[in-house]
């Protein structure tokens, strides 16, 4: 399940989308371009935790977050140790680990509408290239909808094998995509049927 | 036509003439031609008997093949737009309704272009969700409600829209006796508003002033609800 807003009053609760999406963005710059060493990672992924703490958010969500990253901090790490250096390793692998953890703070912290309304302003101006900075909102939100509904759809499927005592393999992708088809039929029906689209 | 413009006796007036649909080259409803104007209005019929078609078309959702519809005097074909302003329409299933990640959010994104400002339509979700039970999950994910809080969810973003007229496709079909009660109650009981139900629920049905019987793409009966259930009991007798 993708992370969601969490509700609370801490200070990073309070902060404004904008705010809090401008700083997330200043961050990963002064992360990914400032010459780290061992201990200036090491200080980045400390004042990560330090913002969860400010946060509030309970410890058994910041490790379920972590643990989220366990493939790509266990690639990256194992690669750039063995390819690179045990240094690179460690720099590099905290930088991800750092920005991927704020930016899951900031869904944690923030409303998706906030985000969405963050979002039409910032494409406001590309109104006059023909860009629809409510419709392209509106699909990020429905995708973020539609990712445990799909997950929910593999589940049916991986079920219904597990009931008929099949394997489909690589065909498992038909069933699945005539469901989400579907789904998209439905989804279509009811934005119309709220007078969207 | 605005509603302004509307005589006492179109302001509750569900009119179809001549309609048939035609879907994919299969006739879903041949030559149907009615007008009820009761409050609560069940719709009953085997599966494939055309009910949900007629649902739909009272929201536009589907298009007559030939034939008129006039939802409150408005011609649905000619003014989809304002027809679904006034038509809130609730599905079957609430997974294909929901379509925001949080509760609040797909509440809101109901009332998204009604030209009121972000605290009024906080304001008319909060009191919505409070209205429905749901105030406490206003945060949640959709999706990790259960079957019946989902149901009230879909029906709580078609309700603070106050549509004139709310159509339910089935809404029980998927529920618990418990949580289909709930919604029943709230649809026969609770709104002010006219409601068609399309249903299975023949206690359900027996509840409306009138129910409407579909078979084989036609309408069979229109008529006092207990009456209608009658003969549709006796289809299968």
């Amino acid at each position: 399940m993708i992370s969601l807003y969490r509700p609370g009053d801490s200070i990073l609760h309070r902060l404004s989308a904008g705010v809090k999406l401008a700083a997330l963005a200043l961050v990963a710059l002064v992360l990914s371009l400032y010459p780290h060493d061992v201990l200036s990672i090491g200080v980045a992924l400390g004042g990560v935790v330090l913002a969860y703490v400010a946060a509030r958010v309970p410890r058994a969500v910041f490790f379920r977050q972590l643990w989220q990253l366990r493939v790509i901090v266990a690639l990256l790490a194992v690669f750039l140790a063995v390819f690179v250096s045990p240094l690179a390793a460690w720099v590099n692998t905290g930088r991800v680990v750092a920005i991927v953890m704020l930016a899951g703070l900031l869904t944690l912290t923030t409303r998706m509408g906030d985000l969405m309304g963050v979002l039409r302003r910032l494409l406001a101006p590309l109104r006059r290239f023909g860009v629809n900075a409510d419709a392209v909102s509106m699909t990020i939100s429905l995708c973020i909808t539609m990712v445990p509904v799909i997950a929910s759809h593999a589940a049916s499927v991986r079920e219904a094998q597990q009931a008929r005592n099949v394997r489909l393999g690589p065909r498992v992708v038909v069933p699945l995509m005539v469901m989400a088809l579907r789904h998209a039929d439905d989804v279509g029906d009811a934005l119309a049927a709220r007078g969207i689209g | 036509m605005l509603s302004s413009e509307r005589s006492p006796a179109e302001s509750r007036q569900l009119s179809l003439r001549d309609v048939s649909v035609d879907l994919d080259g299969h006739q879903i409803l041949t030559n149907v031609s009615l007008d009820v104007s009761a409050r609560r209005i069940a719709v009953v019929g085997a599966n494939g008997s055309g009910k949900s078609t007629f649902a739909r078309l009272l929201n536009a959702l589907v298009r007559a093949t030939s034939g008129s519809v006039r939802v409150h005097g408005v011609d649905v074909a000619a003014a989809a737009a304002e027809a679904r302003k006034r038509v809130g329409f609730v599905f079957s299933s609430p997974d294909a309704q929901i379509l925001m990640p949080t509760v609040a959010e797909d509440v809101a994104l109901s009332l998204q272009g009604s030209g009121r400002d972000r605290a009024e339509i906080a304001r008319c979700v909060n009191e919505t969700l409070e209205a429905y039970g749901l105030a406490e999950h206003a945060d949640a994910a959709a999706y990790s409600l259960s079957g019946g809080q989902k149901q009230l969810l879909a029906l709580a973003s078609v309700l603070v829209r106050k549509p004139e007229l709310v159509v339910a496709d089935e809404p029980t079909t998927l529920l618990d006796r418990g949580n289909a009660r709930r919604i029943g109650n709230i649809l026969i009981d609770e709104l002010p508003m006219q409601t068609v139900i399309v249903t299975h629920d023949l206690e359900l049905a027996r509840r409306c002033d009138v129910a409407i019987l579909f078979d084989s793409g036609r309408v069979r009966a229109v008529d006092d609800a207990d009456a209608v259930v009658d003969s549709y009991e006796r289809m299968f007798a």
